[in-house]
């Protein structure tokens, strides 16, 4: 079974002869699984963003001083925040599983001089700089250093 | 098991019917099929029109997945159906023409969209001076041709527009194909017309439509990757850009 | 509005490249301490309290980081949520729904620059 797709999908500048009739996608389009994945995918542009915003209340808080800073932690240690917040660290790690397995094929394999590694070594080295990132800034911001 | 002399097995095809001169939408008819086991979805199909029902219509051709004819929705996922094994499907096949391009009749869709896409990213050799039969061949190394050969491997069967969810909501979009063609001349060492398509991929029809879902790769038969091209061609169109404000181009 | 939009895409996608590639790789630790270990007393006594985490913040390479977590989630955020709304509504809004979401993210931004200077 099928639904509408965008009327105009597709269709020449310059009908044809033969009256066509309008394009169509199968009902299942939106709903077969990988579609979700990517659907959730940009789904996760939402905890992005309310993210942005929320670290720019902690850079605020910062500038205002040592009550407004305890009164965010207070403020995020509510179970809503903290559940929005865990929400978040999956949307993060779900975005970054997926998103590096498809950068390496999104670059040229020559921009001017210019060759990237090649495509596994690439993935591999997304995944330790991402985990020696967060490693090193769970030590800064944990307190172990400096 | 001899698959020619295997076990047949009954399925049911539910078939997508259009004909422009009775029907103002597309309906579907179902036939019962008794089905070989090495059948492929265009051997069903084959079978109906020279057995069943004379009137279906269908493009196909070479039957061994080159020429790109015969793409089509199989249970609603863009497939060649001359190389989709009818064994991995169960007693209720429904076959539906491309999504998203308008339908001509039955199962044959219309084609003049996606030719004009094609023509718009120019694919041909632009350089600046043709030269001449004297001064011997243009040489290519293989490390050259590596950088661009599979998004040469296009057949164009338009699966990759079939499965599309951009091209579904947009009408400009390039979309997979044409744009992996593009971008086949643009990385070709002999080419020098990159510079006027990436004006293209920056146009009406821009790359950066693409939202990257990936589902032209997961469905292409020829393993192009158009989605590699895609967001290949968008870093290439970002930096032709940012060169533009730099260098100077004449003409 | 849409040429607009048009013209401004190659930008637009290199702040959102930026935002999905360096956003996801900085976040996981930032979630991880400021909004769950603190608020929870899971760090060590004093890793974040004021005059510490101001003492991070206000390094030149805290404050490039602090403004790296504002504005770059924000503009992978816009571009994404656009393009969800694209497939969900069409493009016809597209330009204007584009627009409003790259405006969130561009006032975002130059809130946190606003914020990490006067920090």
């Amino acid at each position: 079974m099928s639904r509408a797709s965008h009327p105009q999908a597709m269709t020449p500048h310059r009908p044809g002869s033969t009256r066509t009739a309008p394009p169509q996608v199968p009902d299942t389009f939106w709903s077969q699984s990988r579609m979700r994945t990517y659907l959730l995918f940009d789904a996760t542009g939402i905890p992005y963003m309310l993210v942005g915003l929320l670290v720019l209340r902690v850079a605020f808080a910062l500038g205002r001083g040592p009550e407004a800073w305890a009164e965010l932690l207070q403020e995020f240690s509510h179970p809503l925040y903290l559940a929005f917040h865990v929400l978040a660290l999956v949307s993060v790690v779900f975005v970054g599983v997926r998103f590096f397995r498809l950068f390496p094929k999104a670059q040229p394999a020559k921009l001017g001089p210019v060759k990237p590694p090649p495509r596994p070594v690439l993935h591999a080295g997304l995944y330790v700089a991402w985990i020696g990132v967060t490693l090193a800034l769970l030590v800064v911001l944990g307190g172990l250093w400096p | 098991m001899d698959p020619e002399t295997g076990e047949l097995r009954k399925r049911t095809f539910v078939v997508t019917r259009f004909d422009p001169d009775k029907d103002q939408v597309p309906k579907t008819q179902t036939y019962e099929v008794a089905c070989r086991p090495d059948w492929k979805v265009l051997d069903a199909l084959n079978h109906i029109k020279d057995e069943i029902d004379p009137t279906l219509s269908h493009r196909w051709s070479c039957r061994m997945a080159v020429c790109g004819s015969c793409g089509m929705n199989v249970n609603g996922e863009p497939k060649l159906t001359c190389k989709t094994r009818l064994a991995d499907y169960g007693d209720v096949v429904e076959v539906e023409p491309l999504a998203n391009f308008p339908i001509v009749r039955d199962l044959v869709v219309e084609m003049d969209g996606f030719m004009e896409k094609f023509k718009a990213v120019k694919p041909w050799m632009i350089v600046a001076k043709e030269k001449a039969a004297e001064e011997g061949p243009n040489r290519q190394s293989p490390e050259e041709l590596s950088v661009f050969k599979q998004f040469s491997m296009c057949i164009n069967c338009m699966l990759c527009y079939a499965a599309c969810p951009v091209v579904a909501k947009e009408p400009h979009f390039l979309g997979p194909a044409a744009i992996a063609l593009g971008h086949r001349y643009n990385m070709d060492s002999r080419d020098e017309g990159a510079a006027e398509r990436n004006e293209v991929f920056r146009g009406e029809g821009t790359v950066f439509h693409c939202s990257y879902a990936n589902e032209c790769s997961e469905v292409c038969p020829k393993n192009v990757d158009p989605a590699s091209a895609v967001n290949q061609a968008k870093l290439n169109a970002v930096v032709d850009w940012a060169t533009s404000f730099v260098v100077k181009r004449n003409g | 509005m849409r040429t607009l939009l048009l013209r401004l895409e190659p930008v637009i996608w290199l702040l959102f490249g930026a935002g999905i590639l360096v956003g996801t790789i900085l976040l996981p630790a930032y979630l991880l301490t400021v909004t769950l270990g603190a608020p929870l007393g899971l760090l060590p006594e004093g890793a974040l309290s004021y005059e510490r985490a101001y003492a991070l913040a206000t390094n030149p390479i805290g404050r490039v980081l602090l403004l790296a977590l504002i504005a770059l989630p924000l503009w992978k955020g816009a571009h994404h949520v656009r393009a969800l709304l694209a497939d969900w509504l069409g493009h016809g809004p597209d330009p204007v729904l584009g627009s409003l979401l790259y405006a969130i993210a561009a006032a975002g931004s130059l809130a946190g620059i606003y914020a990490v200077l006067t920090l």
